[in-house]
This record gives structure tokens, C-alpha cells and sequence, in this order.
């Protein structure tokens, strides 16, 4: 029997057990995609440990620039967390002038670390830097480490920058409710949390 | 749904500003000139710590059903756990770089 018919057989509307974990459908899936999402990223940073033990010659190449630089991109990103459940709960006031005002500013940040890591980036490789080439002398590997596992993340981020712009446009026109917000805020939480462990590993860990 | 029991504006600042003292820390230690291993410990204990914290307020975790927390979490530290198999590979590979 199929569900429609259980529907007009019970004489209900909907004949469906509720979900175990109490959840919207939206917010599971997320959840599932940043569970396999966590393990993509672990995989890349355990990648990252394996070569670097395996290099004798791997180094410490960050000036304390660099570092400075990867201190204004985290508080930036955390300050972008912030704003971004600022606008979840705009949304779900219904505060809809609030709610753009918020995730605009979410989305501002996350364009500003964007910004911040792509100038890293192209002054790494005006040194020489490159995914296969160590202007230091030291492991070949770094480059490659290095610019996978944070450009890993800085795709995420540009994605999540889109992702918001999409559904805060959908949230205006009447197409997407909070229920849309709060999933692209749990994804934008996620790529924050990463990056807790990214600028350790790949620059704390890489300073002299 | 989330339940009715979430926290202000003031506490989420709270939680960020706390998160960014952790960041310093981090920043702290790494200019202690520790050994290696005890700077890759500490750093990433405190990153755990974010991780956790983030997770459970930030992520909102701490107010859904608990169902949700047990999935995710074991079966997450699970894979993460035995992606460590790679390390007697790494240090067999160390110990052929110095023989050379």
C-alpha cells in the first residue's frame, strides 16, 4: 500500500513516524554531509602528518607576518560565526531587515578572509612557493600540503559565501523560511570549526 | 527543532570571545619554543577544546536531541581514530631518509 493510500486509509493527513532524532529534514542532511565533510578534512590533515614526519628536512618557513595574517583571518571567521547566528535568529524573529543586515555582514567577513588568504597565497608564490617547489630548500611536500589542506577550506568558505547569498536572496523573494537559514548557518559553523584546526596545524605549526 | 532553551546574544559573544582567547593561547605556546611533540599536543588538545565548544553551542548540538549527539560523534572519532594507522608508515619512511 502505497503512503497515499495509508494516508486516505487512516483517515489522517500523515501517516509517517516521526524522525529519531527530532530534527528537520534539511538540518539531518546537513549534519550527515559535515559528518562525511569532518572526515574529508581529517583525511587531508593526517595526510599532512604523514608527510611531514616522513620529511627530515620539513622546516619552519612562517615569519611572524604570516602568522599575524593567519590571527586576523581566524578572528575574522569567528567573528563571522557570530553574526551568522545573529541572522539565524533574525530570521526566526521574522526581523527580515535584520536578518539581511546580518547575514550580509556574515558574508562580508567571510569575502574579507577570502581576500586575506588569496593575498597570502600570491605573496607565497611571488617567494616561490608553488605545490611542487620549496624556495627554502626544504621538503617539496610543504607546498603541497600546504596549499591543498587551506584551499580545501578557502573553497568551503567561498562556497558557504555563495550558498548564503543564494538563500538569503530565497529568504527575500519568499522561496526559502528559517528552517533554510539555520541548515546554511550549521554548514557555516562547520568550515569555522575546521579552520581551528587548520591554522594550528598548517601555521602555528610552521613558525619560527 | 531546537528547543526553547538556547542562550542570548551574550552568551554566543561570550562563547567567540572565548574561542579567540583560545586562539591566543595557541599563539602563545607556539612562541614558547616547545619540543615539537608537546607543542603538537597542546595545540591540538586546545583545538579539541574549540572544536567541542563550537559544536555544542555554536552548532547548537548541546539543545537537539541527544540521539543526534550519539550518532555523530562516536562514529565521526571512530574513522578519525583509525586514520592513524598511517604513522608507522611515516616514521618507517623518516627512518629511510636517514639511512640515505
Amino acid at each position: 500500500m502505497s503512503q497515499s493510500e495509508l494516508t486516505v486509509a487512516s483517515g489522517h493527513e500523515v501517516l509517517m513516524e516521526a524522525s529519531p532524532y527530532a530534527l528537520d529534514k534539511k538540518k539531518l542532511g546537513m549534519w550527515i554531509f559535515i559528518v562525511s565533510d569532518a572526515c574529508t578534512f581529517g583525511t587531508f590533515l593526517f595526510g599532512y602528518g604523514y608527510m611531514r614526519v616522513g620529511s627530515q628536512n620539513w622546516g619552519t618557513p612562517f615569519e611572524f607576518g604570516t602568522i599575524l595574517n593567519g590571527i586576523v583571518m581566524t578572528f575574522v571567521l569567528l567573528a563571522s560565526s557570530l553574526t551568522m547566528i545573529a541572522a539565524v535568529r533574525a530570521v526566526k524573529a521574522g526581523e527580515k531587515a535584520s536578518a539581511n543586515k546580518w547575514l550580509g555582514l556574515t558574508m562580508l567577513l567571510g569575502t574579507v578572509f577570502a581576500i586575506l588568504h588569496l593575498r597570502e597565497w600570491f605573496k607565497m608564490f611571488a617567494e616561490g612557493w608553488g605545490l611542487f617547489t620549496n624556495p627554502t630548500g626544504g621538503a617539496v611536500q610543504f607546498g603541497a600540503c600546504f596549499f591543498s589542506v587551506t584551499g580545501l577550506h578557502l573553497t568551503h568558505v567561498i562556497s558557504g559565501v555563495v550558498a548564503l547569498l543564494v538563500i538569503m536572496r530565497g529568504y527575500n523573494q519568499g522561496r526559502y523560511d528559517s528552517s533554510h537559514v539555520e541548515t546554511a548557518g550549521l554548514y557555516w559553523h562547520f568550515v569555522d570549526l575546521v579552520w581551528m584546526f587548520v591554522f594550528p596545524m598548517m601555521y602555528l605549526m610552521n613558525a619560527h | 527543532m531546537s528547543s526553547n532553551r538556547e542562550p542570548g546574544m551574550g552568551s554566543y559573544a561570550g562563547i567567540v570571545i572565548g574561542l579567540m582567547v583560545i586562539v591566543g593561547i595557541e599563539v602563545i605556546l607556539t612562541y614558547q619554543h616547545l619540543p615539537v611533540r608537546t607543542l603538537l599536543f597542546s595545540l591540538l588538545c586546545l583545538a579539541c577544546v574549540e572544536a567541542f565548544v563550537g559544536i555544542m553551542y555554536l552548532m547548537h548540538v548541546k539543545y537537539e536531541s541527544r540521539v543526534l549527539f550519539w550518532t555523530i560523534f562516536p562514529a565521526t572519532l571512530f574513522v578519525l581514530a583509525f586514520l592513524n594507522y598511517v604513522w608507522p608508515d611515516a616514521y618507517r619512511m623518516a627512518g629511510m631518509s636517514l639511512g640515505k
